[in-house]
């Protein structure tokens, strides 16, 4: 019977080619649209930790001014980076399973690979303690992350992103070599695979979409060979900072801070082992502002520092107004088809159809049309994501766009396409729910008359 | 011309269905175009600011040495005295930050030492005497700094300084309201007084989404190191000539250290202006497609009412109806729809206008965009339905007679 | 009042060529009541079409009213058939989504009258007809007789020149039709001219004069009775 349907709705179609080809393209370009802002919007509103976003927490202290807040516009939050030695202090606790404090800098590579000796490179490199690869699951392709002690050294190791050892290397295991960065030689223990979380949930300061950084170093050489960070640092206070040292030791804060902690237990017992910390200091002077320390896990993290943006929302409110109107659309487009045609129905009606029938049949062809509609929304919403990319694609000399994220954004991932069709032919069906339901409600005579 | 209105709103009334459809969707369209027309407005102004830069003829190169014990000062100035000394170069100048890349530095002044309140803030840039003339900002009052002021470059990234600053108008204004801040001293956040001598005109600095993006100073120092960024201006059209001499030679000058890139200052501006730029295309895009799908539903609906009411025109004509008369009927019914569909869509565009005001901290939509708005889909509507009240006046009257 | 000389009509469709009309003659003159009979296809509609300036025609001549109208633009054609001529159609062709005084209303509209002058017209019009109690009516709330009595006082309220009924009552029982018929004919008798196409003979016989239609053309001019006493007295005669 459903076969009989569909060379019925097939029949109808060729009877009103423009119509049914407008309805098709209307569905299809409402999907399209949704499509491609849906996609980008969850991957920007994604979680890339999601399985363990509730166990690692960033950390934060509220050592700021008395008299301001660090952040006006939301005054309740403390600064979002840590002064050096509270974050030692961190790194020094045995309360979390793991913990991490890094920031990011930048340095210059040079060496040799087997062909010969490459250009000297400027790489970002993060400057971080080794529970970064554990606590983040950040995947190896060759060696692996260097001990706890290397941190503390500190070793001259360094750990090479996918991308930069294919630029150097050739993609080739380099582990062992060794390499210079800014002139100091380092030995090369681990390289990762490839690598991107959307956003950059632990570092958000110098764009949430940009890319991992190039290479990483232990701990101790920051304070060592005195790098300079690359990221953010901000200070209230006016003492002045006449040395790297003093630099150290000031109420600037630069530090980035994570800890896990695998249950409620150890959370609390970190969360009393900060305020103990910061009332004590705060005997000392420090720590002016009322006790506010927090630990922010994951998904909380990326609402405070406000990933997703208004654009993003505006674009999503965007999209489903514009779904709304091609579905009311077609809605009435199908009305007026069905209409049309309803002297066939009469017809059937009076050789025996019931509504049900009717209303059957008519489905069927909504059907049609949702299954058409979804399929072309899917190659839509795939030309409108390669549209995105080359909008964010800037040609420049050299370097990558701070967005280069976008262009990683904008590509469906095998979810986006089920949802996509899921989303189609729903919408489509409810549309057409009212139409079918109309036609079949007729009374035959009226349309048999030749009135 | 007697336009029967009541008649043609109680036969609409009866057919209510397919008009209600249309009218939601004009509605919905309305609070979409005026919504989206001004926030693209928003953009626009906001990307076509003035930056008060000579951009289109600079461009920044990026150097960093490497080696142990590195002379940064000398390869500051060796790098400054070639880039100025090339065919084509207005000016160069070492800077410790770009403006427009969205990275910078910031600080605040006060007009008491260590006054713990009453701090303005400020988006600072270090660099030499011929700093304005790269950039290409105009000295209003005062003077520019001399050679012998310029300090060389400081050894940690958070050294004091005391010497003489140029800011911005708007930052004069902030500091000293009404008055004149030629000449006046104000105090940097370690205490030092510094001492204006300098006011230009207008300049974007460092972040462009900033709230005061005019707000900035200038200081005679060079920019400490270890990475090193320069800014070159050259004469209009030697840009690209220059920059590829640049991509070249001045790498090998100096083999221990790495030039990291030459980047155009339009290259900078087109990366800060990017999600504004591609907002607004993006809803340029969908808001036309929206308003096409709707002109495409009042068409169906037009094209409906006529041909399900073919015998009822023949009989218009009949009874002496002319073509004109025909025509204005279909018209003056789809008139009627599109305006109940404008009536919602106005107070719909006002709540979504609400909305948005919340999410960007905007003033609310003005009321121009309603007024335009809702004469834009009158427009459109009377074009939608302008072919099929054609058709409809070309039913001939014959067809009354007619037994089928 | 309506004379037309030798019209001739023509329908091409591909490579057929239909002579729907061919050096068709009639005079009718102001106060008559005229039947026009005919088998289907003798091109009675075609009269009617042309008659009442609802399609032009190819040869010949037309005067209505006292004025060539042969060679008029489309507008001229409405505005004619607005105050000139009042149509009754076999189907009724009221407007199902307006009632009845709505319905009686839209040639008035086309008049630009004031609504005062339209309001007289219209009430006066449905009170002649019968209906002056049923102005709010739907035409789906009336019987066949009440539509078609609607349409006539639709077809009289503009005060036109003459009536054209096309199968006044061919989609009415018998009682409906007598009635419809009956107002006609005291419509006629106020001094409204009246043509009516129709096939049947039993109604044709009610009006004063028949015109017979055959393949286009008039066929004969004397009225059935005429004929009929003729054909007696012939009968009769020895």
């Amino acid at each position: 019977m459903i076969g009989y349907y569909f060379r019925l709705a097939l029949a109808s179609f060729r009877r009103t080619p423009g119509l049914t080809a407008l309805m098709v393209l209307a569905v299809a370009i409402g999907i399209g649209v949704c499509v491609m802002t849906l996609t980008i919007y969850h991957a920007m509103s994604g979680n890339p930790i999601w399985w363990k976003s509730d166990q690692l927490y960033a950390v934060t202290l509220d050592n700021w001014d008395p008299n301001e807040p660090s952040d006006k516009e939301r005054p309740s939050l403390p600064p979002d980076q840590l002064t050096y030695r509270d974050a030692e202090m961190i790194w020094s606790s045995d309360i979390p399973k793991h913990s991490v404090i890094m920031f990011r800098s930048g340095g210059i590579l040079s060496g040799q690979n087997e062909q010969a000796g490459f250009d000297p490179v400027q790489v970002l490199t993060r400057v971080t303690t080794t529970d970064f690869f554990s606590m983040f699951e950040v995947p190896f392709a060759f060696g692996n992350a260097w001990a706890a002690s290397a941190d503390r050294g500190p070793e001259p190791i360094m750990v090479l992103s996918h991308e930069t050892n294919a630029k150097l290397f050739g993609g080739q295991n380099s582990v062992g070599r060794t390499i210079r960065w800014n002139d100091r030689e380092f030995r090369i223990v681990g390289v990762l695979a490839p690598w991107q979380p959307q956003p950059k949930f632990y570092d958000l300061n110098n764009g949430s979409f940009d890319e991992p950084e190039e290479v990483y170093i232990p701990w101790k050489w920051g304070e060592t060979l005195r790098v300079d960070t690359y990221g953010n640092s901000s200070c209230w206070k006016p003492d002045p900072i006449n040395s790297f040292e003093e630099f150290m030791r000031s109420e600037c804060v630069w530090i980035q801070a994570w800890v896990e902690l695998p249950d409620s237990s150890a959370r609390e017992r970190m969360q009393s082992m900060l305020d103990a910390y910061t009332d004590n200091e705060r005997k000392a002077g420090r720590f002016p502002r009322p006790r506010n320390n927090r630990l922010t896990d994951v998904g909380q993290w990326l609402k405070d520092q406000r990933v997703v943006q208004s654009d993003n929302r505006v674009l999503v409110g965007l999209a489903f107004a514009f779904l709304a109107v091609c579905l009311i659309n077609t809605i009435g487009l199908l009305l007026a088809k069905f209409l049309n045609g309803a002297a066939l129905s009469g017809v059937r009606r009076a050789l025996g159809a019931s509504r049900r029938d009717i209303f059957t049949q008519h489905m069927v062809e909504v059907s049609a049309i949702a299954v058409g509609g979804a399929v072309l929304g899917l190659a839509f919403g795939a030309l409108g994501l390669a549209g995105i990319r080359a909008l964010y694609s800037i040609t420049a000399v050299g370097a990558a766009s701070a967005n280069a994220g976008y262009r990683g954004l904008a590509h469906m991932d095998l979810s986006s396409y089920v949802t996509a069709v899921v989303l189609a032919i729903v919408a489509t069906l409810i549309a057409g729910l009212y139409p079918a339901w109309r036609i079949g409600r007729l009374a035959p005579a009226v349309y048999l008359k030749n009135q | 011309m007697n336009i029967p209105f009541r008649p043609i709103v109680t036969a609409l009334l009866r057919n209510r269905t397919g008009a209600l459809l249309v009218a939601v969707q004009i509605a919905i369209a309305l609070a979409v175009l005026v919504n989206a027309v001004y926030i693209v407005k928003q953009r626009v102004d906001h990307v076509g600011r003035p930056t008060g830069m000579d951009i289109a003829n600079m461009f920044v190169v990026s150097a960093a040495g490497f080696a142990k014990n590195f002379d940064y000062p000398t390869m500051l100035s060796e790098d400054i005295a070639y880039l100025r000394n090339l065919p084509g170069v207005i000016s160069a100048s070492p800077i410790n930050s770009v403006p427009l890349s969205n990275g910078g530095s910031s600080a605040f002044t006060t007009l008491k030492a260590l006054d713990p309140t009453n701090r303005l803030r400020v988006n600072y840039f270090e660099s030499d005497a011929q700093a304005l003339d790269t950039l290409g900002v105009k000295l209003v009052r005062g003077r520019n700094f001399r050679e012998d002021e310029v300090l060389p470059p400081p050894k940690v990234l958070f050294e004091s300084y005391n010497g003489p600053i140029i800011i911005s108008k708007e930052y004069a204004e902030r500091l000293f309201p009404g008055g004149d801040a030629l000449g006046k001293t104000v105090y940097e956040p370690y205490g030092a007084p510094v001492t204006i001598i300098g006011i230009f005109d207008h300049m974007i600095g460092s972040w462009v989404t900033d709230d005061q993006p005019t707000d900035i100073m200038f200081l005679a120092r060079r920019p400490a190191g270890p990475t090193a960024r320069y800014l070159v201006r050259t004469q209009p059209g030697q840009r690209d000539v220059v920059m590829s001499k640049v991509e070249a030679e001045l790498g090998a000058r100096n083999r221990s250290r790495a030039i990291n890139y030459v980047r155009t200052m339009e290259y900078y501006k087109a990366r800060s202006y990017l999600s504004d730029r591609n907002m607004a295309i993006y809803l340029t895009t969908v808001t036309t497609l929206l308003l096409a799908i709707t002109s495409l539903g009042i068409f169906g609906l037009a094209t409906f009412n006529v041909s399900t009411r073919t015998k009822q025109v023949g009989t218009r004509r009949a009874v002496g109806a002319r073509r004109l008369d025909i025509i204005t009927y279909f018209l003056v019914e789809n008139w009627l729809v599109t305006t109940v569909g404008v009536f919602v869509g106005c107070i719909m565009a006002l709540g979504v206008g609400q909305w948005l005001s919340l999410e960007y901290q905007l003033p609310r939509v003005d009321l121009y965009y309603l007024v335009g708005g809702t004469l834009a889909l009158w427009f459109i509507g009377l074009g939608a339905a302008w072919q099929p009240a054609r058709r409809a006046s070309r039913i001939s009257p014959a067809l009354a007679t007619r037994t089928v | 009042m309506l004379e037309m000389h030798n019209i001739s009509k023509i329908f091409r469709a591909d490579l057929i060529e239909t002579h729907a009309l061919r050096d068709f003659s009639l005079t009718v003159n102001a106060g008559e009541f005229v039947a026009v009979t005919g088998p289907s296809g003798s091109g009675k509609t075609t009269f009617l079409n042309v008659a009442g300036l609802l399609e032009g025609f190819d040869t010949g001549k037309y005067q209505l009213d006292g004025s060539d109208v042969s060679r008029l633009s489309d507008d001229e054609r409405s505005r004619l058939r607005n105050e000139k001529i009042g149509f009754i159609f076999q189907g009724f062709n009221l407007i199902p989504d307006l009632n009845i005084y709505d319905n009686v209303d839209v040639p008035l509209r086309y008049r630009r009258m004031k609504a005062h002058e339209r309001d007289e017209r219209i009430k006066s019009a449905l009170d002649l007809v019968g209906l002056g109690s049923r102005t709010k009516h739907m035409p789906s709330q009336l019987s066949g007789g009440q539509q078609q009595r609607a349409a006539i006082a639709r077809a009289l309220a503009g005060d036109p020149k003459f009536l054209l009924a096309d199968e006044p009552t061919g989609n009415l029982d018998s009682l409906m039709a007598r009635q419809v018929l009956d107002l006609l004919e005291q419509i006629n008798e106020m001094g409204t001219t009246i043509i009516m196409v129709t096939h049947d003979i039993e109604l044709a016989r009610r009006a004063q004069r028949n015109v017979h239609v055959v393949d286009g053309q008039i066929s004969d001019f004397k009225s059935y009775e005429t004929r009929a006493t003729e054909g007696f007295a012939a009968a009769a005669a020895p």
